[in-house]
This record gives C-alpha cells, sequence and structure tokens, in this order.
C-alpha cells in the first residue's frame, strides 16, 4: 500500500500547512487527493477545523472569532502531533518557499457561521498574510516559468544535439561498421554515449554473434524452457541436482521480479515480465551447464530495454561468453581472483594512497568489484550511466570495466580516503545516486590503463592463471 | 560526528535466495520494510550501534548473496564474523531443508565460537506457512543455536534477533568464553574501551567485576 499523509487545516494555521507540505517534501498535486493520510497516528481527516481550504468558495468575511490565544494554543498542541512545534515566525519563514502553484490555489476564507468570528485586527493580519502569500508565489511562479523556459532551451540542444549523433550513426557509421568499428571516430563517438535510438543496434554490432546463434535456435530453446516450466512443480526428487535444477528456475522467478523493481516493467504483470522470463529461461536451456546465475536478469533486463527479444538474447549469449564474463558467472573463483589481482595492479598505479588506505583497511576488491562486474555497473550505477559505460565496454571488452572501477574510485578519491572500512564498504557497494555522466568519464578517462609498458590483457596474462594461459 | 563504543562486532546474514536477508538488514538499520528490493550480488554492508548491558556495541553487517552458486564467494567473508543471523523463509521448506549446509559452512568458517541465531523469517505470512515453529525450534535447539520467527515487514522481532545474538556474545566475552583478542573472533575493542584498562588473560572474573564498576 502506498503510504500517505494525513495533513489537517486549522483556522489558525496557514503557516502550519505550508509547514508541514514543505517539511514532508510533498509536492502538491491536487488532483491526486492531498488530503490523505501518512502519518502513523494520524487523527482523522473530518476533525480538521475549517479555515484556509482549498478552491474554496466561500468570500472573506470579517467576524469576531474564538479567543486567539486559545486557538494559538491549539495549534501548537496539534503541531505537536506531528512533529516538532514550530515558531510562528519560522514558518512564516518557511512560508516563503512553498510551492507557488499550489499557493495560489489557496483561499482565504473565514471561521464558518457557528463559531464566533475573528477579531477585525486578527482577521487584518490573516488578510495581509495571504495577500503576501500570494504576491511571494506570484513572484516565484515567475522565476519558475523563467528557470523552465531554461531548461526546454538546454533540453532542446541536447535533443538536437542527440538526433544530429542519430543521423551519424544511421548515415555514416551503422552502414559500413565494419570497416569503421575499430577507427578513433567511432571510439570517441562510443566515449560521448550512443543515442538511445541506435543503442540497439550499436551494442548489437559490437558484441558481435560469435556464437552464430539465429532467431530459430532460440524459438527452440525457448520452446524447451517452455516445457520444462509446464511440467513444473516437480515433486520433491531425490537428486539433489534435479533440486538445483529446479530451484534455478524458480529462482529466475524469484529475481525476475526483484529486477529493477522500481521500473515496475519487468515484475508480474509488468510490459516485459514475460520477455526477461523468455530470456533467462531460454539461457539455461542453451547453457544448461552455465545456467542461471544471479545478476544475470540485470543484464538480460538493461539488453531487453534496448533491442527486441531474440536479438537481446543473441547479444546476451554472446556477452556471457567473453572470457571475463564466463569466468564470473562460472563463478570460478581462482580466475576472478586473477582478475582481482591485475586490477589492483593498475589500482596501486593509478591511485596508490587510496590503495593503501583499503590495504590498510583490509577492504579488498571483491567486495565493491563482484557485483559492478556482475551486473555490468546495471545495478550500482543510475541507468543511463549504466549504459553509457556499456557503450565503451561492447567495443573495449572488460578491460573496460575495471577502467571504470578505477574511475568511479577516482572520483571519489577524496571521500574514500576519508572512511573506515565499514563505511567505504557501505558507500561502494551502495554509490550515490546523483553521479555526473560527465564527472565520471572524465575519471575514468584520466586512469591510465598501463602498466610499466604493460597493457590489461598483458596483465592478466602475467597473473599466472594457468586457465587465462590455456585460452 | 564518531560515536564511541566499546566493542565492534562482525556479523554475517547468510541463508538460502529470496529468504528477505536483505529486508531484515534494512529493517535493523532504517526501521522500516524496503519495498522495492533488488536482489544482492556479492555482499552488501549495515553497521548501527547498539546498547547492550550497558555496552555499546558496534555491528558490522555482512549480507550475503543467496544463491547456491555464489557460496565459493561469499564463503570467504565468514572468516572472523562474531555472530550471525542464519535466515530461512518459513513459507519455503526448500529454505529451511537447506539449514544444515549454511549452518556446517558458518562453524567451520567463521571462528567456531561463532554465535549463530536463527531467523524463521516472513512470520506475517502465516497462512502460507511450511514450517512450523515447533520443527525449528527443535532443531535450533538440536544445533545450539538460538532462535527467533522475524518479520522483516511489519518488524517484529528483528531488532531482537540482533540483540540477542549481540548480547550472547558480550555475556561470553564477560564469561571468559569469547576471547576479543584471539585472532579471528571478530570482536575488536572500540575507541571507548581504554586498552590499558583491559586485564591480562585468563583473569575473567576480574574483567566482570570491573565492567560492573
Amino acid at each position: 500500500m502506498e503510504p500517505t499523509i494525513c495533513v489537517c487545516v486549522y483556522s489558525m494555521n496557514n503557516n502550519l500547512f505550508a509547514d508541514m507540505l514543505s517539511k514532508s517534501r510533498i509536492t502538491l498535486k491536487l488532483d491526486l487527493g492531498l488530503f490523505t493520510k501518512r502519518l502513523k497516528d494520524s487523527r482523522s481527516v473530518d476533525q480538521r477545523d475549517p479555515g484556509w481550504k482549498l478552491f474554496g468558495k466561500v468570500p472573506p468575511v470579517q467576524n469576531s472569532a474564538k479567543d486567539s490565544r486559545k486557538i494559538h494554543k491549539e495549534h501548537e498542541t496539534k503541531c505537536g502531533q506531528f512533529g516538532d512545534p514550530t515558531s510562528p515566525r519560522q514558518s512564516v519563514r518557511k512560508n516563503l518557499e512553498f510551492e507557488p502553484l499550489s499557493t495560489t490555489a489557496l483561499i482565504l476564507e473565514d471561521r464558518p457561521a457557528n463559531l464566533p468570528a475573528k477579531p477585525a485586527e486578527e482577521a487584518q493580519k490573516h488578510r495581509q498574510q495571504y495577500e503576501e502569500m500570494v504576491a511571494q508565489a506570484k513572484k516565484r511562479e515567475l522565476k519558475e516559468a523563467q528557470k523552465r523556459r531554461k531548461q526546454l532551451e538546454v533540453r532542446c540542444k541536447m535533443e538536437e544535439s542527440i538526433g544530429n549523433a542519430a543521423l551519424t550513426w544511421n548515415q555514416e557509421i551503422l552502414p559500413k561498421w565494419h570497416s569503421v568499428c575499430a577507427s578513433r571516430r567511432v571510439r570517441d563517438l562510443c566515449w560521448q554515449g550512443v543515442p538511445p535510438c541506435v543503442r540497439g543496434k550499436v551494442w548489437s554490432l559490437a558484441v558481435g554473434n560469435e556464437l552464430n546463434i539465429t532467431h530459430e535456435l532460440f524459438n527452440i530453446c525457448l520452446s524447451r524452457a517452455r516445457e520444462k516450466w509446464k511440467s513444473l512443480p516437480v515433486p520433491v526428487a531425490a537428486d539433489t541436482e534435479s533440486q538445483d535444477r529446479e530451484a534455478s528456475l524458480e529462482l529466475i522467478k524469484l529475481d525476475i521480479s526483484r529486477t529493477f523493481p522500481n521500473l515496475c516493467i519487468f515484475q508480474q504483470g509488468g510490459p516485459y515480465h514475460d520477455v526477461l522470463h523468455s530470456i533467462l529461461g531460454a539461457y539455461t536451456c542453451y547453457r544448461p551447464d552455465v545456467g542461471y546465475v544471479q545478476g544475470m536478469s540485470f543484464i538480460a533486463a538493461v539488453l531487453i530495454l534496448n533491442m527486441d527479444t531474440a536479438d537481446a538474447f543473441i547479444a546476451f549469449a554472446n556477452l556471457l561468453n567473453k572470457p571475463c564474463q564466463m569466468a564470473f558467472y562460472r563463478v570460478d573463483h581462482s580466475l576472478m581472483l586473477t582478475y582481482f589481482a591485475a586490477f589492483e595492479v593498475f589500482f596501486e598505479e593509478n591511485l596508490p594512497k587510496l590503495f593503501a588506505h583499503f590495504k590498510d583497511n583490509k577492504l579488498t576488491p571483491d567486495i565493491y568489484l563482484i557485483d559492478w562486474i556482475f551486473t555490468l555497473y546495471s545495478k550500482s550505477l543510475p541507468l543511463d550511466l549504466a549504459c553509457r559505460v556499456w557503450d565503451v565496454f561492447c567495443q573495449d571488452g572488460d578491460e573496460f570495466l575495471f577502467r571504470s572501477a578505477l574511475g568511479i574510485l577516482r572520483l571519489y578519491d577524496d571521500i574514500l580516503t576519508r572512511m573506515d572500512f565499514i563505511h567505504n564498504a557501505q558507500f561502494l557497494t551502495r554509490l550515490p545516486e546523483d553521479i555526473s555522466a560527465d564527472e565520471l568519464f572524465n575519471n575514468i578517462a584520466a586512469i591510465n590503463m598501463q602498466s610499466k609498458n604493460k597493457k590489461w590483457a598483458q596483465v592478466l596474462f602475467q597473473m599466472g592463471s594457468p586457465v587465462l594461459k590455456r585460452s | 560526528p564518531k560515536i564511541t563504543y566499546n566493542f565492534l562486532f562482525k556479523f554475517l546474514v547468510i541463508g538460502s535466495a529470496g529468504t528477505g536477508k536483505s529486508c531484515l538488514l534494512h529493517q535493523f538499520i532504517e526501521n522500516k520494510f524496503k519495498q522495492d528490493s533488488n536482489h544482492t550480488i556479492g555482499v552488501e554492508f549495515g553497521s548501527r550501534v547498539v546498547n547492550v548491558g550497558g555496552k555499546t556495541v558496534k555491528l558490522q553487517i555482512w549480507d550475503t548473496a543467496g544463491q547456491e552458486r555464489f557460496r565459493s564467494v561469499t564463503r570467504s567473508y565468514y572468516r572472523g564474523a562474531a555472530g550471525a543471523l542464519l535466515v530461512y523463509d518459513i513459507t519455503s521448506r526448500e529454505t529451511y531443508n537447506a539449514l544444515t549446509n549454511w549452518l556446517t559452512d558458518a562453524r567451520t568458517l567463521a571462528s567456531p565460537n561463532i554465535v549463530i541465531i536463527l531467523c524463521g523469517n516472513k512470520k506475517d505470512l502465516d497462512a502460507d506457512r511450511e514450517v512450523t515453529f515447533l520443527e525449528a525450534s527443535r532443531f535450533a535447539q538440536e544445533n545450539e543455536l538460538m532462535f527467533l520467527e522475524t518479520s522483516a515487514l511489519t518488524g517484529e522481532n528483528v531488532e531482537e534477533a540482533f540483540l540477542k545474538c549481540a548480547r550472547t556474545i558480550l555475556n561470553k566475552i564477560e564469561s571468559g568464553e569469547l576471547d576479543p583478542e584471539r585472532m579471528g573472533s571478530g570482536i575488536q575493542y572500540g575507541d571507548a574501551s581504554l586498552r590499558q584498562l583491559r586485564q591480562p588473560r585468563g583473569s575473567a572474573a576480574q574483567t566482570k567485576q570491573q565492567c560492573n564498576c
């Protein structure tokens, strides 16, 4: 159930009303039902005294009222129900920050006839306050309108540049992809971010289809997966292996609902629920030796958002087939450690101070890298930023994943050096939501991926994993 | 502002996928139910300073991924844990059946003295219950675990689970059964415990006396 807020309006207190709204950071959306409840101990709504009324029709009338001191006291006790009472002066101050659009909808209203009227002086004061409020609101509205216009201009400019970029991609790059994909220009364009409208195509081409998966093969895998689902639920089997496989299908179901839950499109009943289910199910039939591993649903989901089902499956299977992804999704621990060791070589060279600090605090890279590498940042970075990491990753491969990790560490170098183990671990496993794309990419660009004249792949090879040497 | 504390305990939250481990942690830290939660990949963290028996204890909590496949990874996080919440879902027998495996891992990989509390989570879904309270409490008794049924949704018994575990560890320290200075005990002295005041090893009774004053 959606938690809601209870707002009670008291005769004395337009300020309280404004104050509570600003405290609760609610944007007034009148059509969405303002007077709903949230606070646990909310008194019933009908208890609210008439006074300031939204879109009320009663014209302001002057009549004497309850002893104002008494009302004030009443207000204070009622205020107390909702948290700390604020002094009237503070309230007035906060009042100025009140949402203007909704303030203009406030209409000065008097006490109902069955109550004693306000004293003239008080009514006058209220009228004055009301006028001030409206004047302030109008001023703010004007300012906001200007701000909106500026924002619109910026957006238009951005859309235009995206449109231009899309044109470049569609007309100059995509038609002759294989001859230009390794060029400096395409590389630069990928670093700038691929426009969302061509992203799916670019990723598909860049990831390639080394596995030669056809749409037919996808359909065959999918129908096999469906047969399996139909035969569920299987009675409790004795041998653990079949139980494990069954658990894997169950786990897919469970995890789909826990994949980008805030987007509300992959959950049961959402438009992409079945698509995500299909891709993950088909993959367990395509690669039963790998099966479903947590983290896959995020990768599949990001692909689904950018291409149609069969193409998403092809990209998914090919992406997971890359050596780094295979190492992680097979949970080959020793091979994962090799990647972490190579990462640490570049970590130490690029950020020696932070590296030493992490060492002192026993903060090992697996703690944050596992989540980042498994989900290709789609869970840890804001989605649009994650897509931009993918834009380059699809071209450059696993090296860029580790370079991005160093970019993140570099971006937050100052904060991280000042925190202890637990705060760093918490920070890195739950990155800030307001990471600026430009800043992050500047930091990624500043990372040097050469160590003593050796490139990432060479350092990785040198780490001496027999598995890597064989391949 | 830095909060001073007497001890720091490393805690684990372990158990099968979808049993509500991250939600328990979130409820304990934030005091509310995490509605839209992703599944954990690898490990996530939480920390909270609690007051137990007159001592300030900082809990450093490692919330691990639940999928069987991740065990080889999460196992490496067990070392040096002082306490653990072993979580199953009362509406899923499968998660209950997996407890023995989790328990073996915890006892062999963390410190042998690790204090474990069994948590039957999703207590609020009583209508879908597949594991009775009695059965689980018998299991707990046989395996020397503490036991609570919890609800990360309503918050019932969530704080109790963490506190109970912390209190038991603290009692063991005071009785001398646990030695915080032993390597891998999962316990560290906080800045509030003056190191000079500490007793030489083997004088547990004296330590206790001093703690009371």
